[in-house]
């Protein structure tokens, strides 16, 4: 008996071991969010350029999450419209426009609060977290990561915020993209993108 | 005795098998059937795109084009200068104000669509913020537990919940993405809207226009946000903005 016991025991321990790995996801994520406004509020950061800090922020998310998979995702069945050579190229471009809008999009505003709820299993292979993202003195904005469990862990694959999934917000741009032109048309737009200047709105609160 | 055994037997094997679910899915070793698949990944019938139909794309890029002109040259600088004149309070009052002052549309949008209870909560927030909130400028049923505001109903959406389809997107001179449904119950929404014409409880034109000109400047920052963060990023925003748009509607109706 006292064997079933300590069976019965083993069992419940690793059980409980296995629910807060995903509970840890919404900690992870929680983290991250912070370590990448850390680098827009933070003294530390104060003298960084705009991209000095792009590239910090492309750090801290590379080093938890995988962005190609996000970027992929979006480019969906015109990813193999692309030759091997152009997908490198497009999945660093994206990769660094993504970057370079949230920081530019930071830039001059208050920083946020960052609230993460609990996981929603919505099945065993994909999970959802809930973010509350709130600027001082003003809107508050629901936005929903959607994970995958992926042999490298569980990694984000879709981000919706506002009920607007960024998967999907891209993958209409590419369709309507590849209807007319081609995988070097889009590494020359892409390359123009990273060049603008910042949208002059600097006043404009969110 | 055999009974008792053979009980402990079923236990025992009940707790290993439980052990070694545990264990295996603690410790990374699982099945590959619980990782998402290639396929499942970045396959598209898992998750449909979402379809809008765009006959008069031609046009609407054209439109597009107009509207950008007018946001970045003239409505950016309006947002700006009212937001750098209007201290925080009283851009947040004029906004609370006009908020307060759309009741009818909402009330209208959620009875058409038989949700009595968010109706119920409108005409609460309305009654409670126009007299203690001094004429909606100060949002008073926030206060109250039972008030807290809702998503804002209207007749595009009453029109999606009954069935109707969106038809053609659209993009309309100034203000911007909708659709066949949408253009219809903007104009119902329109006309339930005490300061709008055709059936403005206003008489004076020239008050009605000042009161036109007063809504518009105070909601320009907040458009020219949403604006700017669907631009920025956007590798076209027509594309961002046409599909973020139809997202966001349908998301809405299915609520």
């Amino acid at each position: 008996m006292k064997y079933l016991s300590m069976i019965a025991y083993v069992a419940l321990f690793a059980l409980v071991a296995v629910l807060p790995a995903r509970a840890d996801e919404s900690a992870k994520l929680a983290a991250t969010m912070e370590a990448t406004l850390d680098i827009m509020y933070l003294d530390d950061y104060k003298d960084y350029t705009s991209a000095q800090r792009q590239d910090a922020v492309r750090e801290v998310l590379e080093s938890n999450y995988d962005l190609q998979i996000i970027i992929r995702r979006a480019m969906a069945r015109n990813w193999n419209v692309l030759t091997a050579d152009e997908q490198i190229q497009v999945g660093n471009l994206i990769d660094q426009l993504i970057v370079k809008t949230f920081v530019e999009g930071m830039e001059g505003q208050n920083r946020p609060i960052i609230r993460c709820g609990d996981v929603v299993e919505v099945t065993s292979k994909r999970v959802e977290i809930p973010v509350v993202i709130s600027f001082p003195d003003s809107d508050t904005f629901n936005v929903l990561y959607r994970f995958g469990r992926l042999k490298a862990g569980w990694q984000i694959y879709d981000i919706v915020a506002e009920d607007i999934s960024i998967v999907s917000n891209y993958r209409q741009q590419f369709d309507d993209h590849f209807r007319k032109k081609n995988g070097a048309q889009l590494i020359e737009k892409l390359e123009k993108l990273l060049k603008e200047e910042k949208l002059d709105v600097s006043t404009i609160k969110l | 005795m055999y009974r008792r055994l053979s009980y402990k037997r079923a236990l025992l094997q009940y707790c290993a098998f439980g052990l070694t679910l545990c264990v295996s899915a603690s410790a990374g070793l699982a099945e590959d059937g619980d990782f998402l698949s290639e396929e499942e990944l970045y396959g598209e019938h898992y998750e449909p795109a979402i379809v809008v139909r765009d006959p008069l794309e031609s046009v609407n890029r054209v439109t597009f084009k107009f509207n950008d002109f007018i946001y970045m040259n003239v409505v950016k600088h309006i947002a700006n200068g009212y937001q750098k004149v209007a201290p925080d309070p009283v851009e947040r009052g004029a906004s609370n104000f006009f908020k307060n002052l759309g009741y009818p549309v909402r009330l209208v949008g959620n009875l058409l669509q038989g949700r009595m209870k968010g109706a119920w909560i409108e005409t609460e927030r309305f009654a409670v913020n126009t007299t203690l909130g001094i004429v909606g400028v100060w949002p008073a049923a926030d206060r109250f537990e039972r008030m807290q505001p809702i998503e804002p109903e209207d007749m595009g959406q009453a029109f999606g919940v009954w069935g109707i389809g969106e038809g053609p997107y659209l993009v309309l001179p100034l203000l911007g993405p909708s659709n066949v449904r949408d253009l219809v119950g903007f104009v119902g929404d329109r006309a339930v809207n005490p300061l709008k014409k055709p059936y403005s409880v206003i008489d004076d034109s020239g008050v009605q226009t000042a009161f036109g000109v007063t809504e518009f400047v105070t909601k320009s920052p907040t458009l020219m946000g949403i604006y700017t963060q669907m631009k920025e990023g956007a590798l076209d925003p027509y594309s961002s903005m046409k599909n973020g748009y139809s997202q966001r509607r349908h998301s809405m109706i299915e609520e």
